[in-house]
């Protein structure tokens, strides 16, 4: 081999590595360890199904599971209903570029402030004596607090939905801006009306964007542990709460199955998601 | 004059570093910069010593580290970690640490790794006047004297030098030297709820429903769910610091139960969490620890730390010994330890509503006024103040509590390691998800 | 609606394409429809700049009309007014017999073949030829068959299921035109339709474009930048330049009498002299103008109207130009009927049957451009450098007023 024939290789090796030794080998440890067992304060190496079988055996993670797939069908369909049209109209409504920066700027505020002081910040808004109950009884539209406006399940949705919309808005604000507006204009000039465009033109060319949105929602909101535990004030349960309190109670091995577990299911949402739409155009 | 002296030599202008060196070998017991701490500390050696703590954040305090670095000569490099973190070092990285800051009750998951040393007793020299039930499990024949879980006294002792095994009576071998503890137990607002709490059972009181909150630490908060089931007579226990499958099984049931009557607001995790909740009015009476009922108090806003009759949730935490730890940094590390437990930490942890663990030392620190209100539950003579000049109480307000010995003698049930420990983490799950 | 003013009226030539024959030879009925328009004091502003001023255009129903200009000129706002893709300031559009200057594109009867087509990428050719009839909601049956008989008349019958990604640019502009065909519009509009494709198949696609607007009968509206394609496509050709109508002819009219010195500019290969009127001699078939060129002497040219002392031009094509031997001082026409000038060879392009031969103006340092048949030049035996005299005929000599 010649130093011509080693250059390619050699110019990918330092990226290899990286990947190799900070994704690979950590996965490849967890799911090592998940296969270990654990007596109360220590891991033991060894080879056990154990907590395999303690995961698929239980009813609780079952219900853990069912619940965040629930969160995570809403949070998509409130983050798509609402970045649809957000990304829609700073892609097709506002004309100057300067006004669609600072506009798409304005999206990313959710990320301006640590995830806990703006959970917290939520408590003034929808507490019991919030802004929001303090005007819904000063409007006389309700006599008592709403109580279910924080740590709910509405919370939750609402928190994910606030922090994530933004994954969803960005790839969908990409496709719209790549749809040749001759494109809009031919449908019209075949005379389309503005939800037939919507349906016939937009959509099917915004799938893409929306897909990767979707993967990045999905995948987001099916390891989120922190916004569930404030927002849902600890009452509210999902797979990455459940990791990490097994973490807490040193319960690696458990963990480690349970993060396996995870990985593979999330990993077939995505798969399901690129089976529908094709991204590779986007990319 | 020897130091007048070597000011003006100083002052002369000639080469300070060179010199400087040479009056340290010259003179062991210190130099202007560096005054000679005590009699007993070879400071010549010991200032090279960085001592590394590990330690879960309400412990570790920049001015007692300051403290203790001038008054001991030696650095202090502290890093401040949850409970879990905590412990998970302790316990997989012996070499990352040399004092070990932690609760008694992680003890029976930490020693068994053999990553901490015995403390040999013969050197602590007030280990005497440490509080008798960490030490002998005795308080003046006070119901402490036969509290459930994991008290301090059980794991205190070792069998010997080298041992992993506790040992049921006192030996010369500890595991850890008591730095802080408290008896918890529920906080409420008064002006929310309008009138005295006086039983755990209230937690499960419909009257405030949506209004409680419960700690989400496994371990802790199974604990005060079982003082408010005892007290309100929905179920009893063999030893609530050691639950059988059975009473988790119950326990999580009445929990649930609560849970799906909508008892809860929330459940916290962090100290800040609990705080905010408290101070926001999202609820009016939960599980809260003694610094976070002085944090709502401080925002202006009424908080009391309820004595109930049923008596309270006990946890200590103190310092403890890699067993990487030898030589002259070994030395300095029972300095520290002696240093501790000398007095001024305990009146500067005092001050801010803390207990030292040898309280007749930290009384030497202290003005009696402050002594009378702390530890004697006597109302105040003067504002009480904290060592970062904050008024905590007004004159005339007397401690939640009561005194030292009507807290303490209290204490029912201490934090605790659970034999099932594994089965409660999933039962939790459980109620969680619930 | 009655307008006693309104252009050509659809109704008129209805009856002419009845049945038009493709290349196959099967009968394709097609209901020519068809219908003129009328641009009148028609304005288009962007903010505080004026794209369209004041433009008045008459199109003859079934006429394939060229709008001609350089980038920028207005030539494809023009055609968006007319398709309703941009509203226009103040004016009236008239297409057939109704004012249309609020009515949505699709309603219109005008259809628009866009530049690079806009196809719709995601959906296969078939589904873009039927997308017109599916918004037009007509019957699944019709569509079918509609689409069918595009897809036999551009000749794509076996690329219906492709995508257009998968095509070539000329089988891409085939399903745009089949696209824009299929709901029979009265009007085709066609923004620059051949820009995309390469020269020869410009050339081949030219003459197919021609061949469907006899087939269908129906107004072709396009807009190009080529004077080639101009010429070989358009009944009327409209050469427009900021945002104006320069001169609206055939394109033989733009071709011989260029009404304007940008027109013969932009037609090309015109050699222009400006210079000042100093006598006007009206005669039957226009007037003979005598302009003087400074450095120049006087010159005499064929227009219709001047008036003395006014600054003009006038110009000559490069074929139009006789060349003489040099030394030749003597022409042997009478001055009344040529004009001569001096200049030197500086540069002899061979382009295959035409040779192009730029020279200078010995007096005046203007560039001019002589073209003469390769095998006419050989003759000549001239070189680079050489001073020659060239003459032309008055009557080739075009007047340009502005």
């Amino acid at each position: 081999m010649n130093w011509k024939s080693l250059q390619p290789y050699l110019l990918v090796t330092p990226q290899t590595l990286i990947f190799l030794v900070f994704l690979v080998f950590p996965i490849l440890l967890i799911g090592v360890v998940s296969f270990w067992g654990f007596n109360g304060y220590a891991m033991v190496p060894g080879f056990t199904w154990d907590n395999y079988i303690g995961v698929f055996t239980s009813e609780v993670a079952l219900k853990i599971y069912l619940n965040t797939f629930r969160y995570v069908g809403l949070v998509w369909v409130c983050s798509l209903a609402i970045a649809f049209p957000v990304a829609y109209f700073l892609a097709f409504h506002i004309d100057s570029l300067r006004w669609k920066v600072i506009l798409f700027l304005v999206c990313t505020i959710p990320f301006w402030t640590s995830n806990i002081i703006r959970n917290i910040a939520w408590v003034p808004l929808l507490g019991k004596e919030g802004l929001v109950n303090q005007i819904l009884q000063s409007l006389h539209l309700t006599q008592q607090p709403l109580e279910f406006l924080l740590y709910s399940d509405f919370a939750v949705v609402l928190g994910l939905v606030y922090l994530y919309t933004f994954f969803m808005i960005a790839p969908i604000f990409n496709s719209l801006m790549r749809i040749d507006r001759n494109l809009i204009t031919a449908a019209r000039d075949m005379g389309a009306s503005g939800f037939q465009v919507l349906k016939e033109v937009i959509l099917p060319l915004a799938a893409p964007g929306i897909a990767i949105g979707s993967i990045f929602v999905t995948t987001l909101v099916m390891g989120e542990f922190v916004t569930v535990r404030l927002m849902g004030g600890g009452q509210s349960a999902s797979i990455g709460k459940l990791i990490s309190t097994q973490i807490g109670s040193l319960q690696y091995p458990l963990a480690a199955a349970n993060a396996v577990i995870l990985l593979a299911v999330t990993l077939v949402m995505v798969a399901a998601i690129l089976q529908v739409v094709d991204i590779r155009q986007e990319l | 004059m020897g130091k007048i002296t070597r000011r003006k030599i100083l002052q002369t202008g000639l080469a300070a570093g060179a010199f400087l060196a040479a009056t340290r070998c010259a003179a062991p017991k210190g130099t202007p910069n560096n005054p000679a701490p005590g009699p007993e500390v070879n400071t010549n050696q010991i200032k090279d010593v960085t001592l590394r703590f590990i330690g879960t954040g309400v412990s570790q305090v920049n001015e007692i580290r300051d403290k203790a670095e001038a008054d001991l000569g030696f650095k202090l490099d502290m890093r401040a970690l949850s409970t879990e973190e905590n412990n998970q070092i302790a316990i997989s990285q012996p070499g990352q640490y040399d004092i070990f800051d932690g609760e008694y009750f992680s003890l029976p998951l930490v020693i068994p790794s053999g990553n901490l040393q015995p403390i040999d007793i013969t050197r602590i020299k007030d280990f005497d006047k440490i509080v008798p039930f960490f030490t002998s499990g005795k308080f003046n024949g006070m119901p402490v004297e036969s509290s459930q879980g994991t008290a301090p006294y059980k794991v205190m002792y070792l069998t010997g030098p080298d041992s992993t095994e506790f040992s049921a009576t006192p030996t010369d071998w500890a595991t850890l030297i008591p730095f802080q503890y408290n008896a918890d137990t529920l906080g409420y607002r008064p002006d929310l709820v309008g009138r005295k709490i006086e039983t755990w059972a209230e937690l499960f009181n419909p009257e405030f429903k949506g209004k409680t909150s419960i700690l989400d630490i496994p371990q802790i908060g199974i604990m005060d769910a079982a003082m408010v089931a005892e007290a309100a007579g929905l179920m009893t226990f063999g030893d609530k610091g050691n639950m059988t499958k059975a009473e988790i099984d119950q326990i999580t049931d009445i929990l649930k139960d609560q849970k799906k009557a909508g008892q809860f607001r929330a459940f916290w995790k962090t100290f800040d969490e609990s705080v905010n909740l408290m101070a926001s009015g999202e609820v009016v009476l939960q599980s809260m620890w003694s610094p976070a009922v002085t944090a709502v108090k401080s925002k202006g806003i009424g908080c009391v730390y309820a004595p109930f009759k049923e008596g309270y949730r006990g946890w200590g935490g103190g310092v403890g010994l890699s067993k990487k730890l030898e030589g002259i940094a070994l030395d300095a590390a029972y300095d520290y330890m002696n240093w501790m437990l000398d007095g001024w930490v305990g009146a500067f942890l005092g001050r801010q509503g803390y207990y030292s663990a040898a309280p007749e030392n930290a009384k030497k620190f202290m003005s009696p006024e402050e002594w009378d209100f702390w530890y004697e539950g006597k109302s105040a003579a003067v504002d009480m103040i904290d060592p970062f000049g904050a008024t905590l109480e007004k004159a005339g307000s007397v401690r939640d509590g009561g005194s030292f010995k009507e807290r303490f003698g209290n204490i029912v049930v201490w934090n605790s390691t659970m034999n099932e420990n594994v089965y409660l983490v999933q039962k939790w799950q459980e109620f969680i998800a619930s | 609606m009655l307008n006693p003013s309104a252009p050509t009226s659809s109704t008129a030539s209805r009856a002419e394409h009845a049945v038009a024959q493709d290349e196959g030879g099967a009968s394709v009925a097609i209901a020519p429809q068809t219908a003129g328009i009328s641009l009148r004091s028609v304005t288009k502003r962007y903010g505080s700049v004026l794209a369209i001023k004041q433009i008045n255009l008459e199109i003859a129903a079934g006429s394939y009309c060229c709008l001609l200009g350089p980038s920028g000129c207005g030539k494809t706002t023009t055609l968006r007014m007319i398709a309703g893709h941009e509203t226009i300031t103040s004016g009236e559009i008239w297409i057939g017999n109704s004012r249309v200057n609020a009515l949505p594109p699709a309603k219109r009867n005008t259809a628009m073949v866009f530049q690079n087509y806009a196809l719709f990428p995601h959906k296969t050719v078939r589904q873009n030829i039927d997308f017109g009839l599916k918004m037009r909601r007509i019957s699944p049956r019709e569509r079918a068959q509609r689409v069918d008989e595009m897809l036999d008349i551009v000749g794509l019958k076996e690329f219906a299921q492709r995508k257009p990604d998968k095509l070539s640019g000329g089988q891409q502009q085939r399903v745009a035109l089949a696209r824009a065909l299929v709901t029979r519009p009265q009007v085709l509009l066609l923004d620059e339709p051949l820009s995309a494709l390469d020269e020869n198949l410009r050339v081949k696609t030219r003459g197919e474009l021609r061949k469907l607007q006899r087939q269908f009968g129906m107004t072709f509206i396009q807009v190009t930048h080529a004077q080639d394609e101009a010429f070989s496509l358009s009944d009327q050709i409209v050469v427009m330049d900021h945002g104006q109508v320069d001169q609206v002819g055939t394109p033989q009219t733009i071709f011989n009498q260029p009404a304007s010195k940008f027109v013969a500019q932009f037609i090309g290969d015109n050699n222009i002299f400006s210079g000042t009127v100093v006598q006007v001699d009206p005669g039957e078939k226009g007037a003979m103008i005598q302009l003087d060129v400074a450095g120049l002497g006087r010159f005499r040219c064929t227009g219709q109207a001047a008036n003395v002392g006014m600054a003009a031009a006038f110009c000559v094509r490069a074929d139009q130009m006789t060349l003489h031997s040099p030394g030749h001082s003597e022409i042997k026409d009478d001055n009344a009927s040529s004009n001569q000038v001096s200049a030197r060879i500086t540069a002899v392009e061979f382009t295959g049957y035409v040779t192009r031969v730029s020279l200078m103006l010995e007096a005046t340092g203007q560039e001019i451009l002589y073209k003469a048949l390769t095998q006419d030049w050989g003759a000549h035996q001239l070189q680079e450098g050489q001073l020659i005299p060239l003459s032309w005929r008055v009557n080739d000599s075009i007047f340009l007023s502005h």
